[in-house]
């Protein structure tokens, strides 16, 4: 077992994300037919035997209480330790529990990771697709020396998402420069999949530090202050794939990307499983005539129509004579007969009607809220 | 601690005339309708029907099966004050262990796990039946009877019910006569395998009856008659429900088929769910020249080539220009490219190679002849696997 302790960081969801996140936080997004956000960084920690896990959350958490339950399953319901989760938590000098930036919520959950028996802390975004070996992290970690270690994405790897980008030092794996703003260029930047085994006791200096000096944010101010005094930071690079999910562009094209085998068994591999929340449904029944190219579709659904290129979460209904294509469309939808959809994002429980046209494309995907009727 | 009603599940059955298919694993553990296992049905009735008690009685092959009912979980049956119980044949001090001689005997050498819960009422089932049906109401009317035993029926074809346990019932569904499996029926009644006794009763009958050498220790052959005999009052509870016992090929591939027709047995009708333990899988993916028609599809599969007619479990890989047509491909199993699979029931991590036949109905034959490739069972390449042929594990690879 690691010495590790897991905090993911679901407080924050990008604003780009629209409509996706006016009733959920980033973490909780419904992702490949079957998943939440937040079931890969909960699945890579229990892979990883990491048994102590903690999620920070702020706002809009009620999708997120609702998937997490006790944590069972992920093997995070346990008598010691296992999952716990964080709402805001308003101490005398804090704003009511308000938080600005990732130091300010871990500055209120200070007394939390004083306690903490481990002597690392991972800092895990809950909003990454990716699945990431936290032992091979670790073990790199544990072996450069480094207080901080920085997860990286592959820079040919296609990463979607802006945010920050780390610079390694020539021919060491450390690093020195840290480039802050989005588009910042340089040869060598890897995007940084905001993922960081930090020791704890530095973690809690830097909390002390950002406190005593206002400050708010971890890249910006601790990361920066720590580079500052002469110190480098250690770099993993994860070569699987990795989306950081920050806009509605960014949620589509990962989708699209699970339809391609390649991304999808870096996903999915039997080795590394990714665990979700059950939900007892049906097999996915095709009908007679029925149709279906190019798709991911999970249990529980009911097709009678045709699918081209679509991703489809549970229990969606397609009724005769539906035409679906470049469509994600989230669980209890209902498409129906002789509708016509391309690139559309339902979100849940939506309902669209007989004979309905509805088009996005593909640099611009209609997104449908929660519960709309169109 | 006590409970007012507790099921008995008995799941110790080899399922024999399946043959292959439960060379390793018991027949309640049969995968069934893409998402299931069979023990799934009487499972989730009993937690939808409010019973938190089952005791299932294991004997053959039991590993799977224990680890797949684990705590219970999947049917919300790991509670504090009850759950689901896993009871082998066991040894007692100064006797020699034995196994179970028949379905009543298997009840009889666990008098002490019912006891524990002080029930009035037990709920004896089968682990090989696919139906869904509410326990609590047959309860009340047993209850209302004031009954000794009730025992679920269906009407069946006249032409079938030789099959059977048969009843004659009176206008109260009172039993007035029982014959099981009867040459000459006179009664369209058959029992379902499913009995309600008042558990005080239940238990004097298991008693004398195991005492009785002459005895097959079976409820139908010897428990019903026995209490008939006695006046003791039993009622039949009339099912009109989707209910198939699916002990054999035929009858597994025709209520795997039944599937496919939601007016028979609605599934997806969420105040009756049926639950099953999923198995960690991400959703299915259909491929770009995939084509899929009237069929059943689980997560975890890979679909490149043509099904039609067929029922999937989770993890089926069918390979580019694969055709399967009125099968069921269990979890695991890979269909090669360019393979051919009709009227088959492929077990669990079966493989057919790349453009083998399996299944081919001869020309002008009218009855179809279900072929099965057993669990773990290879299919060469190229081979052909005639109608009605069995493949088995490790014994047959052609």
């Amino acid at each position: 077992m690691p010495d590790l302790h897991g905090i993911i960081y679901a407080y924050h969801s990008s604003p780009e994300l629209g409509e996706l996140v006016s009733l959920r936080t980033s973490a909780s997004l419904p992702f490949c037919s079957r998943y939440r956000l937040i079931d890969f960084a909960l699945s890579s920690m229990t892979n990883a035997g990491v048994r102590d896990v903690s999620v920070i959350m702020q706002r809009s958490y009620h999708s997120l209480l609702d998937h997490l339950g006790s944590g069972k399953d992920w093997d995070l319901s346990r008598l010691s330790g296992g999952l716990t989760l964080l709402p805001p938590f308003g101490l005398f000098d804090s704003q009511f529990g308000e938080y600005r930036g990732c130091m300010e919520a871990l500055s209120s959950i200070r007394t939390y990771i004083r306690e903490i028996k481990q002597n690392n802390i991972i800092l895990y975004r809950g909003d990454l697709a990716a699945n990431l070996d936290l032992r091979d992290i670790f073990e790199t970690h544990s072996a450069s020396g480094c207080d901080v270690t920085a997860v990286c994405a592959d820079k040919n790897a296609g990463c979607t998402g802006k945010g920050i980008r780390f610079v390694p030092v020539h021919g060491t794996s450390n690093v020195s420069n840290l480039m802050l703003f989005a588009g910042a260029e340089h040869e060598n930047a890897l995007p940084s999949l905001e993922v960081y085994i930090i020791k704890k006791n530095l973690l809690l200096d830097l909390i002390d530090w950002c406190r005593a000096n206002g400050k708010i944010h971890f890249h910006r101010d601790a990361l920066v202050h720590y580079l500052d005094s002469a110190k480098s930071i250690g770099l993993y690079i994860h070569k699987g794939y990795a989306a950081r999910i920050c806009s509605i562009m960014d949620y589509y094209t990962a989708n699209m990307d699970m339809l391609k085998a390649s991304c999808r068994n870096d996903l999915f591999s039997d080795d590394k499983p990714v665990y979700t929340k059950g939900r007892s449904s049906v097999s996915t029944y095709y009908g007679d005539m029925a149709s279906a190219k190019n798709s991911l579709v999970a249990d529980g659904c009911y097709i009678e129509g045709e699918l081209e290129n679509c991703v489809l979460f549970r229990s969606v209904r397609v009724h005769k004579g539906a035409k679906l294509k470049n469509c994600v469309i989230m669980q209890d939808s209902v498409i129906g007969e002789n509708a016509n959809l391309n690139y559309v994002i339902s979100d849940k429980l939506a309902t669209f009607s007989d004979g309905l046209l509805l088009s996005g494309n593909e640099h611009l995907p209609i997104t449908v809220p929660k519960w709309r009727t169109i | 601690m006590k409970k007012e009603c507790i099921a008995m599940l008995l799941a110790g059955g080899q399922g024999s005339r399946l043959h292959a298919l439960t060379s390793r694993a018991a027949k309640p553990i049969m995968p069934f309708g893409g998402k299931y296992r069979i023990i799934d049905f009487p499972l989730s009735n009993c937690a939808n029907s409010g019973i938190d008690v089952v005791g299932v009685l294991t004997q053959y092959q039991p590993l799977q099966l224990n680890s797949y009912i684990g705590s219970g979980q999947p049917w919300d049956l790991d509670i504090q004050r009850g759950g689901v119980y896993i009871l082998p044949p066991y040894q007692s001090a100064g006797e020699k262990g034995e196994w179970f001689k028949g379905t009543a005997n298997a009840i009889y050498q666990n008098i002490a796990f019912v006891d524990m819960w002080e029930p009035e009422y037990v709920v004896i089932l089968s682990g090989d039946h696919i139906y869904k049906m509410d326990y609590s109401d047959m309860l009340e009317q047993h209850k209302a009877n004031g009954a000794d035993c009730t025992i679920a029926v269906i009407r069946v074809p006249m032409a079938e019910a030789h099959r059977f346990g048969i009843m004659n019932t009176d206008n109260n569904g009172f039993v007035t006569k029982f014959s099981e499996k009867p040459k000459k029926p006179d009664s369209d009644l058959a029992s379902m395998g499913i009995y309600i006794f008042s558990w005080q009763k239940l238990k004097k009958y298991l008693i004398e009856d195991e005492a009785d050498a002459s005895s097959e220790k079976d409820f139908g052959k010897n428990i019903i008659p026995a209490m008939l005999g006695n006046g003791e009052k039993l009622y039949a509870y009339a099912f009109n429900g989707y209910w198939r016992d699916v002990g054999t090929i035929d009858s597994l591939w025709e209520s795997n088929m039944d599937m496919l027709s939601p007016t028979l047995i609605d599934l997806f009708d969420p105040t009756w769910p049926i639950r099953s333990r999923s198995p960690i899988k991400p959703p299915h993916y259909i491929g770009e020249n995939a084509e899929i028609q009237h069929s059943i599809i689980t997560e975890g599969c890979d679909v490149r080539g043509r099904v039609t007619n067929s029922v999937l479990s989770n993890s089926v890989v069918v390979g580019e220009g694969a055709v399967v047509d009125y099968s069921i491909l269990m979890p695991g199993c890979v269909i090669g490219s360019g393979a051919v699979v009709e009227y088959a029931i492929i077990g669990e991590n079966a493989v057919i190679g790349g453009g083998a036949a399996v299944g081919k109905q001869p020309d002008g034959m009218c009855e179809i002849r279900i072929t099965t490739c057993g669990p773990n069972s290879r299919v060469k390449a190229n081979a052909r696997i005639g109608a009605g042929e069995m493949v088995y594990a490790g014994k047959e690879e052609r």
